[in-house]
């Protein structure tokens, strides 16, 4: 009876969580969708239930399918050399034939960037690049580029540079979650497969990955929840609309132009908001469910 | 045989350093000429790309003034917001980790099972209900819209779970119960000194993850003199700053020296609780 009582504490200690979820966090999503089926603006003024019309709307209109497009190929194209060069270098800083020095020194490093401001990083890449940036200084003197041009109003320039961006800012990070998983690996296995004759490839492709999947998974599906959701660069490296021609618009600047929009139409904001949730979730669940270990 | 193979060897190694190499100026190139053309003039650096320090900080400095742009006022208003959120973080977040590691109540793995789910699910989308329901409480505009929501912050919990069942020992908190510390002081005064390097850990990462907000602060902060420093970015990247780049660098590097300088402290915590934060079981 005395034990019963005591462990009902634990409903005490987890109250906080519960109640600030419950305000800050159930209740905008639950807002999101509510505003979604309406036509308010943050003019205030009568708001009308308009049922599927801002979702139809958004369907119709080219701009919503353009973003939801260009996220997911910035994203699958920082990605896959995310995780590769990623996995080539967990390899090399683990491997018991080459014993690189620094390791630890090297990761850090290469790390860095994943802790600075994306907004900063952002504005810095629009200088770097920008027509009298170091870049045009540089690739003009060694004679690369005769003379100077707008790396940014080229729109495969500034979709690869996005992308290069989130591939600087996150490979550090998952070479530490790779090597994290692939160090909890026993050894024992490797020694028994080079017993068995087994080459380095063999052991990479046989064991450590399938050994790595719950980690992968999660690299997988964090890194596609952020990626649908990036902002930060793509709105500041060039003039917030996602030019030059939407090349760079992805699904949040969508969703903030509705929102800034002089109107403010936060209806349609929402309905940009609850799809791309829908699809992320919907995405993310499902590589975990197919992912997953089957018992 | 064996002389080949380790003639192989060296090769394969001097190949991987040279890799490493070019992937360390990669990484850290920009962030060098970030920081050096801080305290360089807007007529050097459009002289030619430099990699030394300048005298011009300064000079920098006053061309950001003199445009009216209170970068100190930024970073202040940045730093409150950062601190804030860290400490309800890393409080709340450590309640509610001990709740569920401590406690056996029903629904607990119901519970815990949820916490994981809501670090996989998108919540910035919900921004715009959220914006919506804090201007009708009157919140808008506010440090509070920022700074309250930090309490329930699901990859905080997951953390402090992880942590929390790795250091936890049953017999002090037993002891503590023999003593007749009420199950509050226990968390206060037994566990808490226990999980200073996880909250510590944790700590860094809502202060980094605090500090680089730009999204949510841009919608939901208007007043100029309660931008923080993303904010600032937003508006160095604006046309009154247009050939001022000695400045604009400045601008930029004081977002980024405190979380370098940070890291450099450290680095092992943050290192390790990357890594932490994703192992289970």
């Amino acid at each position: 009876m005395v034990k019963f009582k005591r462990d009902h504490y634990g409903y005490i200690f987890i109250a906080p969580f519960i109640i600030a979820f419950l305000i800050f966090g159930l209740y905008p999503v639950y807002n999101t969708f509510y505003l979604s089926f309406t036509d308010t603006t943050l003019l205030g003024g009568d708001a009308n239930f308009v049922g599927l019309t801002n979702f139809t709307r958004l369907f119709a209109d080219n701009v919503f399918m353009k973003a939801v497009k260009n996220t997911w190929i910035i994203w699958i194209l920082n990605f896959i050399p995310q995780i590769g060069i990623a996995l080539l270098l967990a390899v090399w800083f683990t491997s018991l034939r080459l014993r690189l020095k620094g390791v630890g020194v090297w990761r850090a490093l290469f790390f860095l960037p994943n802790l600075l401001m994306p907004a900063a990083i952002a504005a810095l890449f629009f200088s770097l690049f920008s027509f009298y940036g170091p870049v045009n200084q540089f690739l003009v003197r060694a004679g690369i580029l005769p003379e100077a041009m707008q790396f940014l109003q080229n729109q495969t320039i500034a979709r690869g540079l996005v992308i290069f961006i989130q591939w600087w800012m996150w490979f550090g990070a998952t070479i530490i979650l790779l090597m994290a998983g692939m160090t909890a690996i026993p050894t024992a296995l490797y020694e028994s497969a080079m017993i068995d004759g087994a080459n380095e490839r063999q052991m990479l492709w046989r064991i450590t990955i399938p050994l790595l999947k719950p980690i992968l998974i999660f690299v997988f599906v964090t890194s596609l929840v952020g990626g649908m959701q990036i902002f930060d660069i793509p709105y500041l490296l060039t003039d917030g609309r996602g030019s030059p021609a939407g090349s760079i618009m992805t699904n949040n600047i969508l969703m903030y132009l509705k929102f800034s929009s002089s109107k403010g139409h936060i209806g349609a904001a929402s309905a940009v908001g609850v799809l791309v949730f829908i699809m992320t979730c919907i995405c993310a669940f499902g590589i975990f469910y197919f992912l997953r270990e089957k018992k | 045989m064996l002389t080949h193979y380790k003639l192989n060897t060296i090769v394969l190694r001097g190949l991987v350093y040279l890799l490493l190499f070019i992937l360390l100026v990669i990484t850290i190139v920009p962030i060098w000429l970030l920081l050096v053309n801080a305290t360089r003039s807007t007529t050097e650096i459009q002289q030619g790309v430099g990699f030394l320090p300048s005298s011009h900080l300064v000079e920098n400095y006053g061309i950001l003034q003199g445009k009216g742009l209170n970068l100190w006022r930024g970073f202040l208003n940045s730093l409150f917001v950062a601190v804030a959120s860290t400490v309800l973080t890393v409080y709340f977040g450590l309640m509610t980790a001990y709740g569920i590691v401590v406690y056996n109540f029903k629904g607990k793995y119901l519970f815990s099972n949820f916490i994981i789910i809501l670090v996989l699910i998108p919540m910035q989308l919900s921004i715009v209900g959220f914006y919506q329901y804090m201007s009708v409480l009157g919140l808008t505009d506010n440090f509070a819209s920022l700074i309250l929501p930090t309490i329930a912050a699901a990859g905080s919990v997951f953390f402090g779970k992880q942590y929390l069942e790795s250091v936890i020992i049953k017999d002090l908190i037993d002891a503590g119960r023999v003593d007749g510390a009420s199950e509050f002081s226990i968390f206060h005064r037994i566990m808490m000194p226990i999980a200073i390097p996880g909250a510590v850990t944790m700590g860094i990462f809502a202060f980094i993850a605090s500090w680089n907000n730009f999204f949510n602060a841009f919608i939901l902060i208007s007043s100029i003199e309660k931008y923080t420093l993303p904010m600032l970015v937003q508006t160095l990247r604006g046309d009154v700053y247009r050939t001022e780049y000695g400045a604009i660098y400045l601008g930029l590097a004081v977002t980024i020296v405190p979380i370098i300088i940070i890291y450099l402290i450290f680095s092992r915590y943050i290192v390790s609780g990357i890594a932490m934060g994703s192992v289970k079981e």
